[in-house]
C-alpha cells in the first residue's frame, strides 16, 4: 500500500520535476518558432553571395564561390566602407549615449514638468528617418533652411552641411543624433525610475558626494541597461540607411558610402545581386562579432550585479 | 542652500537647451503644416505667414491642389495600414516575448543562451538582405500583399527589441517575491501574470512603445512584399514629391497626422512608464 | 451618358466640321466644361478605336494589372480609364508609387517574375537592365500586327528620335533604334535639356539670355557676384545617374564628345580625352562660380525650387522642369525658355532626352491585354487632350505639337516654350551609349564629379581614374 502511494507521489514528483524543466522551452520556442522562418530567405541570401549573379548579365550567372568575397577584400572602395561606417556607428552610438545618459539622469525626479518634457521628447523618434532626413534638408538648404539661416545670423555664413566632404558627415550624426537619442533616453529612464531608492537614501543620510553616488552607485546599476541600449543603437546605426541615403546617396564623393547604401545601390540599381549579399553578409558577420562581445561582457556584468545586491 | 539653487539653475538651463534641440524642428514643422508652398520657399525664411488648413483639409479629404490640377491622395488609407501593421505586430511580439524573456531572466536552461541570442540575431540582418528570396517565397506561398504576411515579418524588428529590453527588466525584479507567492501554492502561470508582469510594467510599456514606434516608422518590406493597398504612412508621405514639385506644406502636414497614434500611445504607457515604486520596497 | 447634341458635337469635330475652340464654346453651352468634354472626346475616340481593326473586346471580363509612378500623366490617364474599360471590358486595377519608391519597387517586382503587374512606367535607360534580364517584352511583335494594332494608332507619328531611343538590340554599343534593336518600351511622354531663365533677374542686372556655355559661365558667374541673394545657374549635383542625364550630357554631346568609343572592337570609356577634359574644367568652373551653394546635394527638387522661388537666374536642366514652376510659384510669369547650343562652333542644340514609357513585363500572363493598355494609353487621342488642356508636356507625337490650339496655350503663358521645341527636336534623343552598366558608371561619373567640385582630386587626373575604373568594370562582365 505505502509503496502504491509512494510510487504515486514519486511520480507526480516526475511529472512536475519534467514540467518545470521543459517549462522554459515552452515558454520561448514559439517565440523562435515565429521568427525562424526568416532563416530559409536568409540561407538564399548566402547561396546568392556565392554566385555571380547580376539581373542583366542572365546567361553569365554561376557559383564562383567566394570569388565576390575575394573582389571585395581586393577593393579599396569596401574598405573605405567598413571605415566609414564603422566611424558612423562609434559617433553616433558615442554621442547619443553620453547625451541619452544626461539627459535622463536630469529627467529622473518625477514632476509634472519633467513627465511632460520626457513625453515631449519621445516627439523626433516618431518622426520617420527618411522623412526627418527631407525635413533636415529643407532646414540646412542655404536658400530656404530657416537652420542655415540661424546659423548664418550667429557669424558662420555658408555653413555647407551636408554638401561638403567636411561637414557631411557630422550634418548625417547631427540628424541621427536628433533622431534616436529619445531612444536611449527612454531606456535609460525607465531604468532609472526602476532603481531601488535604499541605497539612495542611505547615500544622502550619510553626506556622500553625489560624484561617488553617480560612479559608484547609479551608474553600476544602470550598466545592464546602458548595455541594452548601447547594443540596439550599435547595430542599428551599422546598418544606417534611411537617413543617409536621403540626405546625400552616399555622398558627396565618396564619403558617406556605409554598408547599407553600398548595398542598396548594388542591388536595386545595379542589379548586382551576388555582389549585394556578398556585402550585406559582411555587414552581418560584423555586426555578429561585435553583439558577441557585447553580449557576454552583459552577462558577466548581470551576474556581477546580482552577486553584488 | 545656494548649492542646491545653483544645482537647480544649471538643472534648468540644461534642459531648455536640451528642449530646444529636440523640439525646435518639430515646432517648425508644425508650423510648415500651415504654410503654402510658396510661404516655406522664401529667403531669408521668416515667421510670419498667413496661415491655412489646406494641407490638412487636402490629405483627410483625399484631394491636393496643385499647379497641374486635382490630384487624389490616398493617406487616411496609409495612416490605417501602418496602425493595423503596427498595432498587431506589437500585439504578437508582447504575447510571444513576455513569456520569452520570463523564461530567459528566471531559468537557467541549456540552450537558453543559444535561444536568446539566436532570436537577438535576427536583428543582424539587414532587410535588404532578405528582400529579395523573401519576396519569391511569399509569392510562393500566397503570403504576397496580405497583412497577416506582413505582421509575421514585421516580427523581425518588434521581438528581438521587446524580447531584450523585458529580459532585463525581469532580471531586476527579485525573485523572493514570487518565491513567496508561488510557496503560498500559486503556480507559474499566475506568479508570471499577477507578480511578475505588474512589477515590469515599465519596462514592457518602454518596450512595447518603442517596437511600436520602430514598427511604425519601417516601410522597406510592405513596399516589396505588398501593393498600393498595403503601403504605410511613410511611402504615402513621399508620395507628396512629385515631377511638379515637393509639396512641403502637406508632407509637414503628413508628419503631424503620423505622429498622432504614436502620441497618444505614449501618453497612454506613459503612466507605466514612471512605475516602479513598489520595486524599492522589495530590493535591499 | 452623353446627350444626342453632345454626341452629335463631338462627331463634327473628329469630322473637321468644327475646330476645337468652337467645340469647346458650344460644349460650354451645353453645361459641360472642358475636362468632361475630354473625357466625351475620349469615348468618341476609343469607340473610334475599338471600331477599327483589331478585336478589342478578346479579353472581356478579364482584367490586367498596372504598376504606375506619381506622375501627372498617370492621372490624367486614370481621369479617361472608363473609355478604355469599356471598349474592351477589361477590368484594370493600378497600383500607385511615389517616385523616390518606385523604381525600387519595380526592379524587385521584376526580379521576383511574379505575374502581379502586366504593364508598367519606366523610362529608356532602366529598359537597358530589364531588357537582358529577360524581363520585359519586345513590343514589336503587338505593333507590326495588325490583329492587336489598330491602323489609327500612327506608330510613326511618335518623334523618331524618341522611338529610336526606346528601342536597342541588347548589344554593348550598338546604336539605338538600330537594325535588329527591340522595342522594349512605349514613348508615353519625355523631357528635353535646354535653359530656362528667369526674365525680371537678368532685366535687372542688364544681362542678356546666354548664347553658348563659355557665355553662360561668365553671366553666371556675374550674376552670383551681384551679391543680391540669388547666384547664376541651376544645374543639379547629387550622385546619381540624375545629375548626368540632363544639361550635363546634352553639353557634352553638343561638344561632340561621347561617354564611349569603340576602340579595337571593344568598348571603351572616353570621359578622358583631352576635349572632355577641357570640357569638365568648364563645367566644374561653372558651378564653381556661378551654380549653387550646395550643388552636391541638388536633385531635380532644388533646382527647380530655386528658379521658382528666385534664387537662381536660370536652370540648365528638363524644359518641363521650368515649365512646372512659371504656376504657382513667386517667380511665375518670369520665366522664360531658352533652345540652348552650348559649342559656339556648333549651331543648333543636342538635348539628351528622358522619355517616361511603357513597357510590358515579360512575366505578365496577359500581354496581349496589356498591349492594348500600352495602345490606348499612347494611342494619338489620349495625348492629345492632355497635351492641350492638361498639363501634360512634353507630348510625344509630331500631330499634337501641330495643334494650334496647344501652340497657342504655350505661346501665351509660356514664352519661347514651342520656340525652344521646334529648333531642339530635330537633334533630341539619348545620347548615352546603351550598355548594361548604364547605372553604375553614371553612379561612378556623378561621384567623381562631386570630387573634382570638393577639389578632392584634379579633374585631369580625376577623369583618368574614372576611364580606368569603368573600363575594368566593362572587360569584368565580358563587355
Amino acid at each position: 500500500m505505502a509503496d502504491v502511494q509512494i510510487a504515486e507521489r514519486t511520480r507526480r514528483r516526475h511529472k512536475g520535476i519534467t514540467f518545470q524543466r521543459a517549462l522554459p522551452y515552452l515558454l520561448s520556442l514559439p517565440a523562435l518558432l515565429v521568427c525562424i522562418g526568416i532563416l530559409i530567405p536568409f540561407i538564399t541570401a548566402i547561396f546568392y553571395s556565392l554566385q555571380r549573379y547580376n539581373l542583366a548579365f542572365p546567361d553569365a550567372r554561376a557559383f564562383i564561390w567566394f570569388g565576390n568575397f575575394v573582389a571585395l577584400a581586393q577593393d579599396p572602395a569596401f574598405w573605405h566602407t567598413v571605415l566609414v561606417s564603422l566611424e558612423y556607428t562609434a559617433l553616433t552610438v558615442g554621442v547619443e549615449l553620453l547625451l541619452g545618459l544626461g539627459i535622463a539622469l536630469l529627467l529622473q525626479e518625477r514632476n509634472w514638468i519633467n513627465d511632460t518634457i520626457s513625453v515631449l521628447l519621445i516627439l523626433p523618434l516618431m518622426v520617420a528617418p527618411a522623412i526627418a532626413a527631407l525635413m533636415w534638408k529643407l532646414m540646412t538648404n542655404p536658400n530656404f533652411g530657416v537652420l542655415s539661416y540661424l546659423v548664418s545670423l550667429a557669424g558662420v555664413p555658408d555653413f555647407k552641411w551636408a554638401s561638403s566632404p567636411g561637414s557631411a558627415m557630422f550634418t548625417v550624426v547631427l540628424v541621427d543624433t536628433w533622431v534616436y537619442t529619445p531612444f536611449i533616453t527612454i531606456l535609460l529612464l525607465a531604468g532609472l525610475r526602476a532603481l531601488p531608492k535604499q541605497p539612495f537614501e542611505a547615500a544622502e543620510l550619510d553626506g556622500v558626494p553625489w560624484t561617488f553616488v553617480f560612479f559608484r552607485i547609479t551608474l553600476p546599476m544602470l550598466t545592464p541597461y546602458i548595455l541594452t541600449a548601447t547594443l540596439f543603437r550599435m547595430l542599428d546605426s551599422m546598418q544606417q540607411f534611411d537617413i543617409i541615403y536621403s540626405m546625400t546617396q552616399g555622398g558627396p564623393g565618396d564619403t558617406l558610402t556605409v554598408f547599407q547604401v553600398q548595398a542598396y545601390l548594388e542591388a536595386f540599381s545595379f542589379s548586382n545581386i551576388g555582389r549585394s549579399a556578398a556585402l550585406v553578409i559582411v555587414l552581418w558577420a560584423i555586426t555578429y562579432a561585435l553583439s558577441t562581445v557585447f553580449i557576454k561582457n552583459w552577462l558577466k556584468l548581470r551576474a556581477k550585479a546580482r552577486g553584488a545586491s | 542652500m545656494s548649492n542646491v539653487l545653483l544645482r537647480r539653475t544649471i538643472r534648468g538651463v540644461l534642459l531648455t537647451l536640451v528642449v530646444l534641440f529636440f523640439l525646435f524642428p518639430m515646432f517648425w514643422v508644425l508650423l510648415m503644416s500651415f504654410q503654402t508652398n510658396r510661404d516655406i520657399l522664401r529667403t531669408p525664411p521668416s515667421l510670419f505667414f498667413t496661415p491655412t488648413i489646406s494641407n490638412y483639409v487636402a490629405l483627410i479629404s483625399g484631394e491636393i491642389q496643385t499647379s497641374v490640377g486635382t490630384l487624389p491622395v490616398d493617406y487616411m488609407k496609409n495612416l490605417w495600414n501602418s496602425a493595423l501593421l503596427s498595432a498587431c505586430a506589437v500585439a504578437l511580439s508582447l504575447l510571444l516575448g513576455v513569456p520569452a524573456a520570463y523564461a530567459f531572466a528566471r531559468f537557467k536552461f541549456r540552450l537558453g543562451e543559444d535561444i536568446a541570442f539566436t532570436l537577438l540575431s535576427f536583428r543582424f540582418a539587414p532587410p535588404i538582405l532578405v528582400l529579395l528570396p523573401l519576396q519569391l517565397y511569399f509569392q510562393d506561398i500566397g503570403l504576397y500583399d496580405t497583412y497577416f504576411g506582413l505582421v509575421w515579418v514585421y516580427q523581425l524588428i518588434t521581438l528581438p527589441l521587446i524580447l531584450w529590453i523585458v529580459r532585463g527588466y525581469f532580471e531586476d525584479i527579485s525573485p523572493d517575491i514570487e518565491h513567496a507567492y508561488r510557496l503560498d501554492g500559486h503556480s507559474w502561470f499566475k506568479s508570471l501574470w499577477k507578480i511578475a508582469i505588474p512589477l515590469a510594467r515599465p519596462g514592457i510599456a518602454a518596450a512595447g512603445l518603442l517596437a511600436f514606434i520602430f514598427a511604425w516608422n519601417s516601410f522597406i518590406f510592405a513596399l516589396v512584399l505588398g501593393s498600393s493597398d498595403v503601403q504605410p504612412v511613410t511611402v504615402g508621405s513621399l508620395a507628396f514629391m512629385t515631377a511638379s514639385g515637393i509639396q512641403y506644406g502637406t508632407i509637414a502636414a503628413a508628419l503631424v497626422l503620423s505622429i498622432i497614434p504614436t502620441l497618444v500611445l505614449a501618453l497612454y504607457t506613459q503612466r507605466y512608464l514612471v512605475e516602479g515604486l513598489s520595486l524599492g520596497a522589495v530590493k535591499g | 451618358m452623353s446627350s444626342r447634341k453632345q454626341k452629335e458635337l463631338v462627331k463634327a469635330y473628329y469630322d473637321n466640321n468644327i475646330g476645337r475652340r468652337e467645340l469647346l464654346q458650344r460644349m460650354a453651352q451645353l453645361g459641360v466644361g472642358a475636362a468632361a468634354t475630354g473625357v466625351l472626346l475620349n469615348a468618341a475616340a476609343t469607340d473610334a478605336l475599338a471600331a477599327s481593326g483589331p478585336d478589342f473586346k478578346k479579353f472581356q471580363g478579364k482584367g490586367i494589372r498596372l504598376l504606375l509612378n506619381k506622375h501627372p500623366y498617370v492621372d490624367a490617364m486614370a481621369k479617361n480609364l472608363d473609355n478604355f474599360k469599356s471598349m474592351t471590358g477589361l477590368k484594370v486595377t493600378y497600383d500607385i508609387f511615389p517616385e523616390d519608391v518606385y523604381f525600387d519597387k519595380v526592379t524587385t517586382a521584376l526580379a521576383s517574375k511574379g505575374s502581379q503587374y502586366d504593364a508598367f512606367m519606366t523610362g529608356a535607360y532602366q529598359t537597358w537592365k530589364y531588357g537582358p534580364a529577360r524581363q520585359i517584352v519586345d513590343l514589336n511583335q503587338y505593333i507590326k500586327d495588325p490583329k492587336y494594332t489598330s491602323p489609327d494608332y500612327n506608330w510613326n507619328d511618335v518623334t523618331e528620335g524618341l522611338r529610336k531611343s526606346d528601342a536597342w538590340d541588347g548589344k554593348a554599343g550598338s546604336e539605338l533604334g538600330g537594325p535588329g534593336a527591340k522595342q522594349w518600351a512605349i514613348p508615353w511622354g519625355f523631357e528635353l535639356n535646354n535653359v530656362a531663365y528667369n526674365k525680371r533677374i537678368l532685366g535687372e542686372l542688364g544681362i542678356e539670355p546666354p548664347k553658348n556655355l563659355p557665355d553662360l559661365i561668365e553671366k553666371a558667374a556675374k550674376i552670383s557676384a551681384a551679391g543680391k541673394g540669388y547666384y547664376g545657374v541651376g544645374v543639379r549635383g547629387s550622385r546619381s545617374w540624375a545629375t548626368i542625364h540632363p544639361g550635363f550630357l546634352s553639353a557634352y554631346a553638343n561638344y561632340g564628345q561621347k561617354d564611349f568609343v569603340v576602340k579595337g572592337g571593344k568598348l571603351t570609356p572616353a570621359m578622358n580625352t583631352k576635349e572632355s577634359k577641357e570640357f569638365h574644367k568648364m563645367w566644374i568652373d561653372m558651378i564653381q562660380r556661378g551654380g549653387p551653394k550646395n550643388w552636391t546635394t541638388y536633385t531635380w527638387y532644388e533646382v527647380g525650387n530655386d528658379l521658382g522661388a528666385g534664387n537662381s537666374a536660370m536652370i540648365f536642366d528638363a524644359d518641363i522642369l521650368g515649365y512646372f514652376q512659371n504656376n504657382g510659384t513667386k517667380e511665375a510669369g518670369n520665366i522664360v525658355y531658352l533652345p540652348f547650343t552650348a559649342n559656339p562652333a556648333v549651331d543648333k542644340p543636342t538635348p539628351n532626352v528622358w522619355i517616361w514609357s511603357l513597357a510590358m513585363s515579360e512575366f505578365s500572363k496577359m500581354k496581349e491585354a496589356a498591349w492594348f493598355f500600352i495602345q490606348w494609353a499612347t494611342g494619338t487621342q489620349n495625348t492629345n487632350f492632355g497635351a492641350v488642356n492638361a498639363d501634360l508636356v512634353d507630348p510625344v507625337r509630331d500631330s499634337v505639337w501641330k495643334v494650334p490650339e496647344f501652340q497657342a496655350r504655350l505661346e501665351k503663358s509660356y514664352p519661347g516654350y514651342l520656340n525652344q521645341f521646334q529648333k531642339s527636336i530635330g537633334q533630341s534623343r539619348i545620347y548615352f551609349t546603351p550598355q548594361q552598366l548604364f547605372p553604375e558608371f553614371t553612379t561612378d561619373w556623378a561621384a567623381m564629379l562631386q570630387q573634382m567640385y570638393a577639389k578632392q582630386i584634379p579633374i585631369d587626373e580625376g577623369l583618368d581614374k574614372l576611364a580606368a575604373g569603368l573600363e575594368r568594370k566593362l572587360r569584368e562582365v565580358g563587355i
